[in-house]
Parts: C-alpha cells; structure tokens; sequence
C-alpha cells in the first residue's frame, strides 16, 4: 500500500467536443487536505466524481486506498459531499445522517449524533431539514459524509453560498478531521481558501497546471498571492479556456 | 390593477410554455390520442354475444299436429341480432359455459313442450356464465323478450278451436350462474379494476415524483457514491412504496367490499397477491419513466399517457372484446389488462392464484421488464 489515499494517474475524459479532463495526474497523500483550485468549468467537478467513480474515465486510472475505481466496496470508507446539499428535505438532521451513515454499513447512533455535534447541529437534531438555513444544511451534508467514519472525504465546492463565518468553522471542521487521519480533497474556485490546505493543486482546462503547497506556489511563481500565481501557471502552460 | 403588470407575468407564462417543447407537444397530442380512443371505443359495434341452446324437446301432438316448442324456441333466438344462436350438445354447453367461449346456454329438457302444454308457464331454464353481470344483465332482457315470443309461437302454432278458453300463457327465466349470480351489478364488475386502477395510478405517481426529486435534488447521485447497487435502490424503492400501495390497496377493498357492498367469490388475500405484482410494475415503470421528465409538471402529463391509456384500454371500462380487432393488440401491451383480469377472475369468479397463473405471469414479464430498465436509471450516474 503506498502513502497516497487517491491516486489519478493520465485521466481523460471528454463530454461530446469538451475536453473536462486531459491527461490529469494528480496524487493526495494520506491525513492531508488536498485543495483543487480552479475557476468553474475547469474541470474540478469531473475529476471528483471520477475519483468517487460515478464518472468512468475514457482512458487513465484512478486508485483509491489501493482501489482501482470504480469499485462500490470501497465506497464504504470513502465520503462525497456535492456542491448542492443532497438532502432529504421532509427527513429531519438524525434520520438524514442516518441514511447516508447505514448506506456506509454505520449504524452506531453515537458515531451518528458525534457528526452531528461535530457540525454544532446537536440542538436541530429532530428538525426537519426543509426548517434549516442554506448553511445549516451545509453543515448537515457535512455530518452525513463523516458520520461512517470514512478515509476519504472528496468535498465539491462545500462552502459555495457560505458565509464568512461559517466558512471559517468548516475549515477548522476539515482540519480537525486530518487529525483523525482522514485524507480530504476540497474542490474550490475561492482562492483565498488555499491556504488553508496542505497541498494545492491548480486546475484549468481539464489539467493539473501545477501542484505544491501554497507558500512553494507562490514563491515559484514569483507572487505574493495564490490567485495571482495561479494566473501565472496559467499563462505559461497556455491552456485553452473553456471555463466561465 | 395594472393591466401592464398582468399582461408582463401572461407573457412569461407564455415564455416559459414555449421553451418547454416536450410540455407543449404533450398538450397537442395527448388531447387527441385520449380523444381518438375514446370516440373509437364509444363507437365500437360491441362484440357478438354467444349464446348456446341444448335443445333434447320430444315435443308433442296436438290436434293431430306434431308440435315442438324447443325448437320454435331456436328459431325465435336465431332471429336475434344481438347473439348469435348456436345449437350445441350438454356437453359441450359444459365446456364452453366454463371456458367462457359462450355467455349463456337455454336447457331445453325433453318434455318442454308437454310441460307447457300442461301448466301454460313457459320456464325458460338459463345457464348464464355470469364473469360479467352486464353481460348477464343485458341477455337477461333479451331472454324476457324470448320467452314471450316463443310462448307467443307456440299459441299459434297450437291454436285449436278450444285454445281461446285456456288460460293465457305465462314466462319466466329460471336463471343459474356460473360465476357471480343475479345480485351482481355493474359495480360489482368495475370495482376489481378500479381496485387496481387506482393502485397502479398513485404508486406510479408517486414513485415518478420521489426518483425525479432524487435525481433534481442531487441524493441520487450521493447513492451512487454510496456502496449501494442499482438492484438494491431499486428493491429498497419497491419495498417502500409496496406498503403505501398495499395499505391503499387494503384501504380501496375494504371500502368497496364493506362500504359500497361489492361481492366477492374470492380469496382477498389472492387479491393481495396481484396488487404487489401490479406495485412492482408501477414502482418500476415510475422510476423509468422519472428519467424523461424534468419537472413535477412534465410527471403530471405521463399521466393521461401512461394511465389514463391504460383505463381506457385495459378492459376497465370497455371489454377488450367488444374493441376493434386492430386496437387489441395494443391492449395486450398493458399490465393493467392482465391484473384487471386476474383480480375479476379472483373476485368475480373465485379463482385460485393458480388458475390466474397466465395473467399472473404476463404482470410478471412486464415487472421483469421494468425492473430491467429502471435498473438502468437507478444505475445510471448522470442522467
């Protein structure tokens, strides 16, 4: 077994004419939170749901904890959370994270009701989710891919529509699950959230244009910014633009 | 009121109509298909009706002349248009009494006409198949008339100059049945099929508004990240929704069989047996069809394709007999046609869940079928 949670290794895959992904190759290491960053349509979406294996790439491999995906098995230690809160809405917080927990084989109502702490939603606990704010039901998905206890957490966009401070609390969420172990890979296109991972990995035109941590980033590119670096890669890999 | 402000929200109304072409084409030709079933089923020539004479009469003589009154009674009923007459041995009365080939037989016994002779009571004994009171109903009426002519016939055929002194003669229908009896009405032969109809119809919405709104809202694809196979969303689905459909299939039989008092020969739990059959079919054929709509909206209108076809041309209403020839084939692409017939022959007729074993197993190909596809839906990562 190597020290990489998720591996993707020259993943292709087009949609019609549009290239999302071309020839991406990427590596996160265990305990770590890996951030994608890119602007929207860059091809991040694409690439974690071809890590979770609701994609199949056209050509290239994707390994997860030593798992060729697809592979259903291993969904079981792995958690996803969508950019748009996939709730149940007429379902209350527990009957939700319970759901998505007994899908994961995780019917222990403590490891249930410690995500649901964890996400500071213990008071909501019997409300019905259709009652809660827009970032309430954030923090609900949240809980609903960590109650299981899962290796790897793939996380698309998860504080879009999110406000400052509740942003702030879902880092130190993510932070405090890489200290149980937990491999995360965060899709964001805000780049001020960079630095809050360990390693960056920019995304434009369905490829990896760089990859490092966000102070070798901006030190190899020469700028005092990870926005104003990413531009920089950008441009010198003259990657065509298919992102709005 | 601003007549400004109105007019701008009927534009986007229109807006948004014209933009949903799927929405729109549905309003044009769903409209006309319904209305072309409709004018076709209400004007079909309703199929012959078959009706058997076993006709075994001596006859006698009278005044010198032989008379024969079973077989006046033969003629009289060749000469009506709304069966057609056929002479057949006990036997074969029999058997196509129990196959359903003939709608009712007249048991002419070998001393009819001396019995006549003597009581002046024409008794016309009538074996009637009896799976649909209608049927049964309608020949009832006509056999009245019958047994007036041929009691008629035969006071002139044995008119005699004393006749006028003997007391008029007297008809009635001493009737059996083979299925159901003569309390049996029309309700008694729609409540089945509206039993299933109305089964079919909400399980089928239901299950198509739940997959929509789990595809729309995103949970589906968070199961498919999840260790669950397409087989078990599909069964977990059918299982769920089986229960509301059981309950509501309790719920429609206990009302139609204690409240508006419907007969029934049957075993209710055989009618359970078909109403999870038909709930397999409708949870299937809803999560499929959920893939071709975009919005509650577009759902409400395979509606009137799916179901409303189906009350049309599954024999709900209208007897897939009485049907033109080329329409019924299109019946017999409908799951609702079998479970109408496997429910009346379990509550009509008192069939075992063995002698309904053919419209069983035709529920259990479309089942088969639509689990096939729907577990493609449900399987499917991006729809």
């Amino acid at each position: 077994m190597t020290g990489y949670a998720v591996e993707v290794h020259e993943v292709h895959k087009r949609f019609g004419t549009v290239h999302a992904l071309d020839g991406l190759t990427l590596k996160a290491r265990r305990g770590e939170i890996y951030g994608l960053l890119g602007p929207n349509g860059a091809g991040k979406s694409t690439l974690i749901r071809t890590i979770v294996g609701l994609l199949a790439p056209d050509s290239g491999s994707v390994t997860v904890l030593g798992h060729a995906m697809p592979d259903k098995n291993i969904l079981a230690r792995v958690g996803y959370m969508t950019q748009a809160s996939a709730l149940y809405d007429e379902l209350t917080v527990f009957q939700n994270v319970a759901f998505f927990a007994g899908l994961m084989g995780c019917r222990d109502r403590d490891a249930i009701d410690a995500a649901i702490a964890f996400v500071d939603l213990t008071q909501r606990r019997d409300s019905r989710v259709a009652t809660l704010s827009g970032g309430m039901r954030q923090r609900v998905s949240l809980a609903s891919v960590m109650a299981h206890q899962p290796d790897v957490i793939l996380l698309d966009e998860p504080t879009v529509g999110v406000d400052p401070q509740l942003r702030v609390q879902f880092w130190a969420h993510f932070r405090a699950m890489t200290e149980r172990g937990i491999t995360l890979i965060v899709s964001s296109h805000v780049m001020d959230e960079a630095e809050r991972c360990d390693r960056l990995g920019f995304v434009r035109g369905g490829q990896l244009i760089a990859e490092g941590t966000a102070a070798a980033l901006r030190k190899q590119a020469g700028c005092d910014t990870v926005e104003e670096a990413f531009l920089v890669f950008a441009e010198q890999r003259g990657v065509s633009n298919n992102e709005h | 009121m601003s007549t400004n402000r109105t007019l701008i929200l009927a534009r986007r109304v229109v807006q948004q109509m014209m933009a949903d072409r799927r929405t729109l084409a549905l309003i044009v030709v769903v409209p006309v298909i319904l209305l072309s079933f409709l004018g076709i089923l209400i004007r079909a020539e309703p199929g012959k009706l078959v009706v058997g004479i076993v006709n075994d009469d001596q006859g006698v003589t009278l005044v010198g002349r032989a008379v024969n009154l079973g077989d006046r009674l033969a003629e009289v009923l060749g000469g009506f248009e709304e069966f057609e007459a056929e002479v057949m041995t006990a036997s074969e009365a029999d058997r196509r009494l129990q196959d359903g080939s003939a709608d009712a037989v007249i048991m002419v016994g070998p001393d009819f006409t001396t019995q006549v002779t003597q009581t002046r009571h024409l008794a016309l004994r009538v074996t009637f198949e009896g799976s649909n009171p209608m049927i049964s109903d309608r020949l009832r009426t006509i056999f009245e008339r019958v047994a007036l002519q041929a009691a008629n016939n035969f006071v002139l055929v044995a008119s005699s100059p004393t006749a006028s002194d003997l007391p008029e003669l007297t008809a009635t229908i001493d009737a059996r049945y083979i299925h159901s009896g003569p309390e049996y009405d029309t309700l008694d032969y729609m409540a089945p099929a509206l039993i299933g109809f109305l089964v079919f119809f909400f399980v089928f919405l239901l299950t198509c508004v739940s997959f929509l709104r789990e595809r729309l809202a995103g949970t589906l694809e968070r199961l498919q990240a999840t260790p669950i196979r397409a087989h078990e969303i599909i069964l977990g689905y059918m299982g769920g929704f089986l229960l509301f459909g059981l309950i509501q299939g309790a719920i429609t039989l206990l009302f139609t069989v204690f409240v508006l008092d419907i007969h029934y020969a049957g075993n209710l739990l055989n009618i359970f047996v078909v109403e999870v059959l038909l709930v397999a079919v409708s949870v299937n054929l809803g999560i499929f069809l959920s893939t071709f709509a975009q919005n509650e909206f577009q759902v409400l209108q395979f509606v009137p394709l799916v179901v409303v076809s189906q009350g049309l041309l599954g024999g709900v209403i209208w007897q897939i007999e009485d049907m033109p020839r080329w329409l019924q084939p299109l019946s017999k692409l409908m799951p609702l046609t079998y479970a109408n017939q496997a429910l009346r022959d379990v509550m009509i007729k008192g069939e075992s869940l063995l002698d309904v074993a053919g419209p069983l197993g035709a529920i259990l190909l479309f089942a088969a079928l639509v689990i096939m596809l729907s577990s493609r839906t449900a399987g499917r990562a991006t729809i």
